[in-house]
């Protein structure tokens, strides 16, 4: 058997599979709780909290070609963004997306 | 008791309303940031068949992104399994908050089918969404949103693994941005103090415990910047409101 060759569809099965499992694990345990309740308030701040800090991760500590732009752009490309989107009090997602989007392709056509 | 034929037409309305939702900025959104992780697998030279089943299998893109970094530094596949599980930690608290505020007629068994589907973008604009939508027709709803999110995975990966070599790198560059950044632009219509206070010390705090331990990063974070949100909104926030109402 040629291990190496499986490894990688190995740690495909193994990731699957975990994340799976905690996918179920919410389906049972979610039936329990009711969302009007203090715990819910809770947990939601929690999700909340753990959701925005893997998209922030993605941001400053990003894997392959991201990285290769300053740190200090990033979050000022983001930091545009987010003020678009918050100009007006009806959210305005699609200016926004936009800004931030040009903006990053802007920076890597000049550089 | 069952759903009434009214209550099922409104279902089917709702099926079609979260397809729609789907349909447009989030799904383009979501094909982007599965272009990037296509270019990304690319870059780290991957088989594209290896990239294609993760973005249907794990459905997740830090997870998937975490996979690819592991396996090209040659990490053991135990080693990977838990490091992606432990990312994927979030999805427990995401579904018991998303679907606790489902009608409890739609607890069966085929929830655990439709909640593979479940993922970051579906789960933000489901959680935007819930409040407004009647009970009976919320299920549905993120039903229709979420597989509309799960079809464009696929193309999308395959796309940016074959583009990734002949596009210019700023093209690369905007479609891996567009999708961490989506995400932070939705937290910008989150309601609650405590949620909008968790997010705001999530995105401090994330980065910080990363450098500490990257394995206990996601969870500690979760636990100390959303119990502190809450607690603040509790402790401080929360009282004139209710002073307020009643006054």
């Amino acid at each position: 058997m040629d291990w190496q060759g499986h490894a990688p569809w190995l740690a495909l099965v193994g990731a699957s599979v975990g994340t799976y499992l905690c996918r179920a694990v919410g389906v049972l345990m979610a039936g329990r709780l009711n969302p009007e309740s203090e715990v819910f308030r809770w947990l939601s701040a929690v999700t909340y909290a753990m959701v925005a800090s893997l998209s922030v991760r993605l941001v400053v500590l990003p894997q392959g070609p991201l990285a290769t732009v300053p740190l200090w752009v990033r979050i000022g490309v983001c930091a545009l963004s987010v003020a678009v989107m918050m100009s007006r009090p009806k959210r305005r997602l699609v200016p926004a997306l936009l800004t931030g989007t040009l903006l990053m392709l802007g920076y890597g056509m000049l550089t | 008791m069952p759903f009434s034929p009214a209550e099922l037409a409104s279902r089917r309305s709702a099926f079609r309303e979260g397809m729609r939702t789907a349909v447009g900025a989030p799904a383009a959104v979501l094909f982007s940031g599965m272009v990037g992780f296509g270019a990304l697998g690319y870059a780290s030279q991957m088989d594209p068949w290896l990239l294609a089943t993760s973005s249907l299998t794990v459905l997740a893109l830090p997870g998937q992104i975490v996979m690819i970094e592991m396996l090209s530094h040659g990490a053991p596949w135990l080693a990977i399994t838990l490091a992606v599980t432990l990312t994927s930690s979030r999805f427990v608290v995401m579904v018991v908050t998303l679907f606790s505020q489902l009608d409890d007629r739609d607890r069966q068994p085929w929830l655990y089918a439709a909640v593979h589907l479940l993922a970051m973008t579906a789960w933000a604009l489901s959680m935007r969404d819930f409040h407004a939508i009647p009970r009976e027709r919320r299920a549905p709803f993120f039903l229709g949103l979420a597989l509309v999110c799960g079809l464009v995975t696929l193309p999308g990966t395959l796309l940016g693994y074959w583009l990734a070599g002949s596009v210019h790198p700023a093209v690369t560059l905007a479609m891996v941005l567009i999708n961490p950044l989506f995400f932070l632009l939705t937290f910008t219509e989150v309601r609650p103090w405590a949620n909008r206070l968790a997010i705001v010390m999530g995105c401090v705090l994330g980065p910080l415990t990363y450098w500490f331990d990257a394995d206990s990063s996601l969870l500690v974070t979760g636990l100390v910047a959303g119990s502190l949100g809450y607690w603040v909104d509790r402790r401080w926030l929360r009282k004139p409101q209710i002073a307020s109402g009643v006054g």
